[in-house]
């Protein structure tokens, strides 16, 4: 009879590669940036490598660069629930029984598989403001209507935000509402998201939709909006839980990509998100202490959220 | 085809194979040096120059791998180049404080080369630290103000000549600036690149840092009324482009930054740059250059830039390495890049030639004694030990940002880049006990 230590050690060789690789490059490099975290590692020959104890967290509370970054990533997640909306509704579309629908799909699911890089260049040249095709077409509409005076935003230019949050200081200020870098990376960043994994997720939700619950909720004489108010949206209840807590998790670490490529965080900071914060305290300043505790501050973030998100979002997932 | 699944792997199994017989061999008893620096097209014959000199070594370019973060990470690690670039007296401060950069004072005098005494002032400040020397010089940049003779010729303006002060030469870029008939420019009458602000602020007589690099003095009146006037440049006299106007300009695509293929491609009359540029103002057909002293009102000092070749501490060819710093002390070196344009060579000897002066290649190019005396006047970047440079570059990237696009002015934003530069000290000297007794014992009071 196989006991117990037997099974473990049939077990072992499947698990082992694995397990060594998780171990070595990420449980390692994991325990490792907390012990940095608390100490001045920087780099460089002085000042001595020292424990530090807290003061990296405390430094932290008065550092206007760290709020500031922290408040870009929060507002980065404005986009959220616009993305999950556009996924959801493209997989209702996509879910169609029409001739050709394998061609669609594909074509909607092109941003995620075509490279980051190549569609962020393009949305630059998207977005710039004198002859990219965005201000052009707005230009025409505007001009089209009537309104010759008012002035297209300045897009990666600006500082300008939709709840005029200030440059420089954690608040708002007046003169900085309108449009700007921010909305320009949250616009791009719902566009790749629409076409992208979380449509995949709807989709094979959709198909796991009993189709007689349907049937019977138009036998009770449910219209199409009914239908799905009250069959299909509570079906997909999972999978929307699943898609919201990914987003969030997604989008608080996310943003390093689009300021390397797009903006270097700029104009004046005002698309530097966590993410890119820590990049260039590790990479720029060389401040590897002081990163690893932004890093465990964000991990403490996105811990914080996904707990939220667990606690009062799953209420209604289970069926 | 009952199985297309084998056929496939055997054919990437045959692919495989013809790829392993034809791959080419770089197996060489020669040892390779790796060169990170920048894309110049003129990195090439140097290269070639060097490779030609010296038949025993292989010097190879790594364009791909430039950046302090990805230099010094890569040389922590192991897998550094051997040969590297630094721009700038900051860059080399980090590069020193990472321990990757080898400390060749000693190495150099052997060879028989002093950099303080060969190379431009203003260039051997980049490569030494605390008096010891880091690298010999690849080359050294000193504005001045570039000129279009086809559009002055076509308004008639004569060529300007000699230094003026910068009252004249707003009157002159105002002149060259051209709108069409419903007051939109069309063609501006100056551009400069505003990440060379240094320029400005050393024309005005500005400094960052106090002489004794103490304190922050970016708020001091000669930076404000500096970085006020490349501000009024845009908006006040409406003679330079706004960062959206440059944005509304195309451009030819090649190797340089942005402001080169506006000046080339004839969107501004004027523009402030330097002798580097012409490795890609060359390669526009029937331009016809001139170039004159950038204006000052007095301050004859010019912001001194360039590139000093650093060698990988913990590169194991640091020997063979040295032979490239020798290579940039020669002539030949010298000589190839004062021909090539590529700003001037290291050493000042050589520009003190008839063939520097007139080169038979490029008859057109008479003003060289423009850029050597800008050279003779060019002075090294300040850095303080007590700051990182690094974080100093990015308060002052972002406040020179709003400056720009005018959300702020110079003052304020001044003021503001001075208060985070000076918060930032205060913490660095808290933290470094040995930086805090050093800044104690300069400024003579505790902090």
């Amino acid at each position: 009879m196989a006991t117990r230590r037997d099974g473990f050690r049939s077990a072992l060789p499947f698990i082992l590669p694995n397990a060594v690789g998780f171990f070595l490059f990420t449980l390692g490099p994991i325990l490792f940036s907390l012990g940095a975290s608390f100490t001045n590692w920087n780099l460089k020959s002085s000042p001595p490598l020292q424990f530090v104890g807290l003061r990296n967290f405390i430094d932290l509370l008065s550092d206007r660069e760290f709020w500031l970054s922290t408040i870009n990533t929060g507002y980065f997640l404005l986009g959220i629930p616009f993305a999950i909306a556009g996924s959801l509704f493209f997989a209702v579309l996509l879910n169609q029984k029409l001739r050709g629908i394998v061609v669609y799909r594909t074509l909607f699911y092109l941003p995620s598989f075509t490279s980051g890089v190549a569609l962020m260049i393009l949305w630059k040249s998207l977005y710039n403001p004198t002859f990219g095709p965005i201000n052009v077409g707005l230009r025409e509409m505007l001009d089209a209507i009537g309104l010759v005076h008012i002035d297209l935003p300045q897009w990666l230019l600006s500082t300008r935000n939709i709840v005029g949050l200030n440059v420089e200081e954690v608040g708002f200020d007046k003169s900085q509402f309108g449009l700007g870098a921010k909305d320009a990376l949250i616009f791009m960043g719902i566009w790749m998201a629409i076409g992208g994994n979380n449509m995949l997720l709807y989709l094979a939700a959709l198909t796991n939709v009993p189709e007689e619950l349907n049937e019977a909720a138009q036998l009770d004489g449910a219209g199409k909006w009914r239908a799905f108010w009250n069959v299909t949206w509570p079906q997909l209840a999972p999978t929307t839980f699943f898609i919201v807590v990914m987003s969030f998790i997604g989008g608080l670490q996310g943003g390093f990509e689009q300021a390397r490529v797009m903006t270097n965080g700029g104009p004046a900071g005002t698309t530097t998100t966590l993410s890119y914060l820590i990049y260039n305290k590790a990479f720029t300043e060389l401040q590897i202490g002081y990163a690893s505790a932004i890093s465990w501050i964000l991990f403490a973030l996105i811990l914080g959220i996904t707990l939220m998100n667990w606690r009062f979002g799953n209420r209604e997932s289970e069926y | 085809m009952k199985n297309p699944a084998i056929y496939l792997v055997l054919a990437l199994v045959a692919l495989s194979a013809v790829a392993w017989r034809w791959q080419p061999s770089d197996v060489s008893d020669k040892p390779q040096l790796i060169w990170v620096s920048d894309d110049n097209p003129a990195r090439r014959e140097q290269i070639a120059l060097f490779n030609k000199l010296n038949p025993d070594i292989s010097l190879k370019l790594d364009p791909a791998n430039i950046g302090v973060e990805k230099v010094i990470v890569q040389c922590l690690g192991g897998v550094g180049p051997d040969l590297f670039d630094c721009a700038s007296t900051s860059d080399l401060a980090t590069f020193v404080q990472a321990g990757i950069a080898w400390d060749v004072t000693d190495e150099l005098r052997k060879m028989g080369l002093d950099p303080q005494k060969e190379v431009w002032p203003g260039l051997a400040p980049i490569g030494t630290l605390d008096g010891r020397s880091y690298g010999f010089g690849c080359n050294i940049a000193a504005d001045a103000i570039w000129f279009n003779k086809d559009i002055f010729d076509e308004e008639g303006v004569p060529y300007p000549t000699g230094s003026m002060t910068w009252d004249e030469f707003i009157e002159l870029a105002k002149r060259m600036t051209k709108r069409d008939s419903k007051g939109r420019v069309v063609r501006y009458g100056f551009m400069s690149d505003w990440w060379n602000w240094q320029n400005f602020t050393r024309a005005f007589g500005g400094s960052v840092y106090s002489d004794d690099l103490t304190r922050s003095t970016m708020s001091d009146e000669k930076n404000v009324q500096a970085v006020q006037f490349m501000q009024d440049l845009i908006y006040k006299h409406k003679v330079a482009p706004s960062p959206v106007d440059e944005s509304a300009m195309a451009t030819q695509g090649g190797w340089g930054s942005g402001t080169i293929t506006y000046f080339g491609g004839g969107k501004s009359a004027m523009a402030i740059g330097g002798r580097w540029w012409l490795t890609t103002l060359r390669k526009y057909d029937k331009l016809r250059l001139g170039v004159f002293e950038r204006p000052s009102n007095g301050v004859a000092q010019v912001r001194a830039y360039g590139r000093v070749t650093l060698i990988n501490a913990k590169s194991p060819r640091r020997q063979e390495a040295l032979r490239f710093l020798m290579y940039q002390a020669g002539r030949e070196y010298n000589e190839l890049i004062n021909a090539q344009a590529d700003g001037l060579g290291p050493r000042k000897e050589f520009a003190y030639t008839d063939s520097f002066l007139h080169n038979p290649a490029f008859p057109l190019e008479t003003d060289n004694g423009v850029w050597r005396k800008s050279a003779e006047n060019a002075i090294a970047d300040q850095v303080s030990p007590y700051v990182s440079a690094d974080v100093v570059g990015r308060i002052i990237t972002k406040q020179m940002d709003l400056i720009k696009a005018n959300q702020k002015s110079a003052v304020q934003g001044l003021r503001d880049a001075d208060r985070e530069i000076q918060e930032r000290m205060h913490k660095e000297l808290r933290d470094n006990p040995a930086l805090r007794e050093k800044w104690e014992t300069a400024t003579g009071r505790k902090l």
